[in-house]
């Protein structure tokens, strides 16, 4: 059977280096790769396998001279002509030797799903002959499922999107495989390095790499330059406050600021607005961050939950007084409507993941995919911060792990290396619609990234220091537990309950779950989770001494 | 003269039919228990074979974050005992099933009191009203979720319009408007139910007690206290139980709608199970848990049936 992406193929070569070039149209290389992939399939035995690889042979590809096309262009290249030492063109000459075999590979449903399905996904077929099948979960069920074909030892899934924090959890369950063995057979160690620090340690488990980090979920705070900036609005706080209006760098002045926009501007616009219903998820990551920056421990020395403390009742308190503050409703809100609410102007601040950044400038909204977050209106009025208190959530994020059960590992594996790869990771956290978020440093310094939209490099560059101090989700096992513990305290406190009663009976919960799994197990993992980079404000990247920073 | 009748062999040219007819007897006499097989070991594969390693799983030690399967005893059950939101799901359970079924009832009551005598438009009217039944439950949660969410839904704008003056009620997130909501998504979808089958028992009675009933004189509310209603019970009973056994299952309108929050306060029993079973891998108590609410379940729902029983037999 033909390669359906074979190089020797002079008419498929003349028309990949013509769009490499870019003299040809988008469509007549898709045209053409299609043809590949049809005359591959018209070698196979079933019509209906025909179908099935013209269908999904689509790769969507923009223009080449828009900077998406043109990192496209340049992650084909790595994949096809190298450089040879590339982790990218290494796992591609390598994956050929797994011609027809399937992947499994698990994504959130919706719109991080679309990625697989119109970019990496058609990519990899057409380079490597192999076939994949994107499993779409909803977010939980990223966690469950896996769990549940592993105990029914299905087979089903070959590489997971996977929360960093569950890797204790997956690893210790035997439903994820390290992939040591095949870094040092396949990887290019440079492209190691080029993770930004938090991210290169976050898949690290006893010793073992747990997969490759694949989604820069760095919180950071997103604020209207134009209020801030508004003259009547600093005169009013100057004489109230006695000193001038700026972006809050603590989690005091956040809320003084919050409350003092809302008092000052409403209805038109309030002070911030947040995601704090049930489940959403944001709790669990607002307070996390949080109760760290505010001195607070998860446990003591007999791993006795320590919420309960002068620093957990002072989150949340600051946290009922931010919500106080902003957009009525809050409290209904998940993400997407707080981001609804933010892209309608409605909100002077607002801390999130970093599409919030995209979304802003209209660079997402530019794909059908994701028409239903409203168009921006605050694009051009957009400036970015790391979170008062200095130390934002990396929440949750995703991992590319590799499923223990997997009856193909390699190919799995080779799957992974080079869809984290620098040239064909770049690409997936350049596309409008996926939500995958940047987290090398080759993306936070990529002119290509930094042409997206005028403040797109200041973007990128709080993105890496918001990563260079901030804080990681409680990588343990358990870390679901205790987890929907403190989204139960926080929705029961924004409810209306006590806040010490509240973290009381969530700290109780924490023991429950530690004397569960086991009191002197918990102890180890605790002491692994704290040498972890961004455990806690003084054991952030930056307090290490390994900051990277994003180029001028 | 005749001669006295003699066992022939049904084919005795050929030497296997002796066999065969012993096989086709032995097949006539079992012909019952061949056709039930499949379907007895269909029911002992999925049903019954399940059923009994869930009793063993509630026995032992069967978590994800736990390794090893040891035997516990009734540990399992213990903890999903002691367990204070276990307890308040129950209730919450308990308080929701009895609103939901309850209105419905009275709704679906009069419901089709009103559209029992022929009108213009009945059928219409008829088709409308259960258009809610053919919608799933996750979709009519999603679809009162975005009702009700603050600001966007429109529900408190409208009421707002009403009453002259704005509303904030947090339908989804505050006591106890956030147990009205969950409510009304039941009622608006159930009640249906409990109409077309009371509906179709109205339809059942005959007219002659009733006008025999209204030349001795009684007003219309006699009428339907002392003729109507006991020949309607086993409709009511049968139409309440139905309901009570799919209402105690309520799951997919509190996912979409309040994640069981604020806090647990939405928690109910088929909630909490799954959330301790398919999200964080607790499976032995959760099938505990499981075992407990089934038993729970069995005696309300077997007082149910001997009432329906008894008005039946009646």
């Amino acid at each position: 059977m033909a390669d359906p992406f074979d190089r020797d193929d002079p008419a498929l070569s003349r028309e990949l280096d013509a769009w490499l070039r870019g003299d040809h149209s988008r469509r007549s290389v898709l045209r053409q790769m299609l043809i590949a992939g049809g005359t591959a399939g018209l070698g196979g035995t079933l019509g209906a396998t025909l179908g099935a690889r013209v269908a999904e042979a689509a790769v969507e590809l923009a223009s080449p001279d828009t900077p998406l096309g043109r990192v496209q262009a340049a992650a084909v290249k790595a994949s096809t002509t190298g450089p040879t030492d590339g982790s990218a063109y290494r796992a591609v000459q390598a994956a050929k030797n797994f011609k027809g075999v399937t992947l499994g590979m698990t994504y959130e449903a919706g719109l991080q799903a679309l990625e697989p399905r119109n970019f990496s996904g058609p990519l990899w077929q057409q380079l490597t002959g192999m076939n994949y099948n994107v499993v779409e979960l909803s977010h939980p069920d990223q966690y469950a499922k896996p769990i549940a074909e592993h105990i029914a030892q299905s087979g089903a899934y070959d590489i997971l999107d996977i929360e960093p924090d569950w890797i204790p959890s997956l690893a210790d369950g035997g439903v994820i495989a390290p992939i040591d063995d095949y870094v040092a057979k396949h990887m290019n160690k440079a492209d190691l390095e080029d993770y930004h620090p938090l991210f290169k340690f976050l898949p690290t488990y006893k010793g073992k790499r747990w997969g490759f980090f694949d989604d820069g979920d760095q919180w950071a705070l997103y604020y209207r330059t134009d209020v801030f900036g508004d003259s009547k609005l600093q005169a009013a706080y100057k004489a109230k406050y006695k000193r001038d209006l700026r972006v809050p760098t603590t989690w005091d002045e956040y809320v003084e600021t919050a409350q003092f926009i809302t008092d000052q501007m409403a209805p038109k616009v309030y002070g911030a607005v947040h995601f704090p219903k049930a489940g959403s998820p944001g709790n669990q990551f607002a307070f996390l961050q949080q109760f760290r920056s505010n001195g607070g421990t998860f446990f003591d020395d007999k791993m006795r939950a320590q919420l309960a403390s002068d620093a957990g009742v002072t989150t949340l308190n600051q946290m009922k007084a931010a919500y106080k503050a902003s957009v009525p409703g809050n409290n209904d809100f998940d993400a997407v409507a707080a981001w609804v609410a933010w892209l309608q102007g409605k909100a002077a601040m607002l801390y999130s993941w970093p599409p919030t950044g995209r979304m802003s400038e209209n660079y997402s909204q530019r794909d059908k995919a994701i028409n239903f977050i409203p168009h921006s209106s605050v694009a051009g009025k957009v400036g970015y911060a790391v979170m008062p208190g200095g130390n934002g959530e990396m929440a949750s994020g995703y991992v590319k792990a590799l499923a223990s059960d997997s009856a193909n590992a390699e190919a799995a594996y080779l799957f992974m290396q080079w869809v984290t790869s620098p040239p064909v990771s770049l690409v997936r956290v350049m596309l409008p619609y996926t939500l995958r978020d940047p987290y090398r440093m080759s993306h936070y310094n990529s002119p290509d990234y930094r042409a997206l939209w005028p403040a797109a490099k200041d973007y990128l560059s709080t993105l890496c220091e918001a990563a260079n101090s901030g804080v990681v989700d409680i990588v343990m096992p358990g870390s679901q537990d205790y987890s929907l513990s403190l989204d139960q305290m926080c929705t029961a406190v924004w409810a209306g309950a006590d806040p010490h009663a509240a973290l009381t009976k969530a700290a109780n919960e924490w023991n429950a779950t530690t004397d569960k799994i086991g009191v002197d197990a918990q102890r180890t993992a605790y002491e692994q989770f704290k040498k972890l980079p961004g455990c806690y404000a003084d054991h952030t990247i930056a307090k290490m001494g390994l900051a990277a920073h994003a180029s001028a | 003269m005749t001669h006295p009748a003699k066992a022939v062999p049904l084919h005795p040219g050929l030497p296997g039919a002796a066999r065969g007819g012993t096989l086709a007897l032995w097949a006539e006499r079992r012909i019952g228990w061949l056709l039930v097989t499949p379907a007895v070991a269909l029911i002992v594969a999925l049903s019954i074979y399940p059923l009994l390693y869930s009793l063993w799983v509630s026995f032992v030690n069967y978590d994800f974050l736990v390794p090893g399967h040891a035997f516990v005893g009734l540990r399992n059950f213990a903890q999903i005992i002691a367990d204070p939101i276990a307890r308040s799901a129950l209730v919450t359970t308990a308080v929701l099933c009895v609103l939901d079924v309850g209105i419905e009832f009275g709704l679906g009551l009069a419901l089709a009191l009103a559209m029992e005598r022929p009108f213009r438009g009945r059928g219409l009217i008829t088709s409308i009203l259960i258009i809610p039944l053919f919608i799933s439950p996750v979709i009519v949660g999603q679809f009162f979720a975005l009702m009700l969410q603050r600001p966007f839904g429109p529900t408190d704008y409208l009421l707002g319009l009403v009453l002259g003056h704005p509303v904030t009620i947090d339908w989804l997130s505050g006591f106890p408007w956030n147990f009205a909501a969950l409510v009304a998504a039941d009622v608006w979808q159930w009640t249906p139910f409990m109409f077309v089958i009371l509906l179709a028992g109205l339809s059942a009675i005959p007219p002659e007690p009733y006008e025999a009933a209204q030349i001795d004189g009684v007003n219309p509310w006699q009428g339907f206290r002392y003729v109507v209603w006991p020949q309607l019970t086993p409709m009511i009973l049968l139409a309440i139980t139905f309901r009570l056994l799919d209402a105690v299952k309520l799951f997919d309108v509190i996912f979409m709608m309040t994640g069981g929050g604020p806090g647990t306060s939405t928690y109910t029993a088929s909630f909490y199970l799954y959330e301790m079973g398919f999200q964080h891998f607790h499976l032995s108590e959760a099938t505990a848990g499981s075992w407990i609410f089934l038993l729970l379940t069995a005696v309300i729902v077997g007082f149910l049936v001997r009432r329906l029983l008894r008005a039946e037999a009646v």
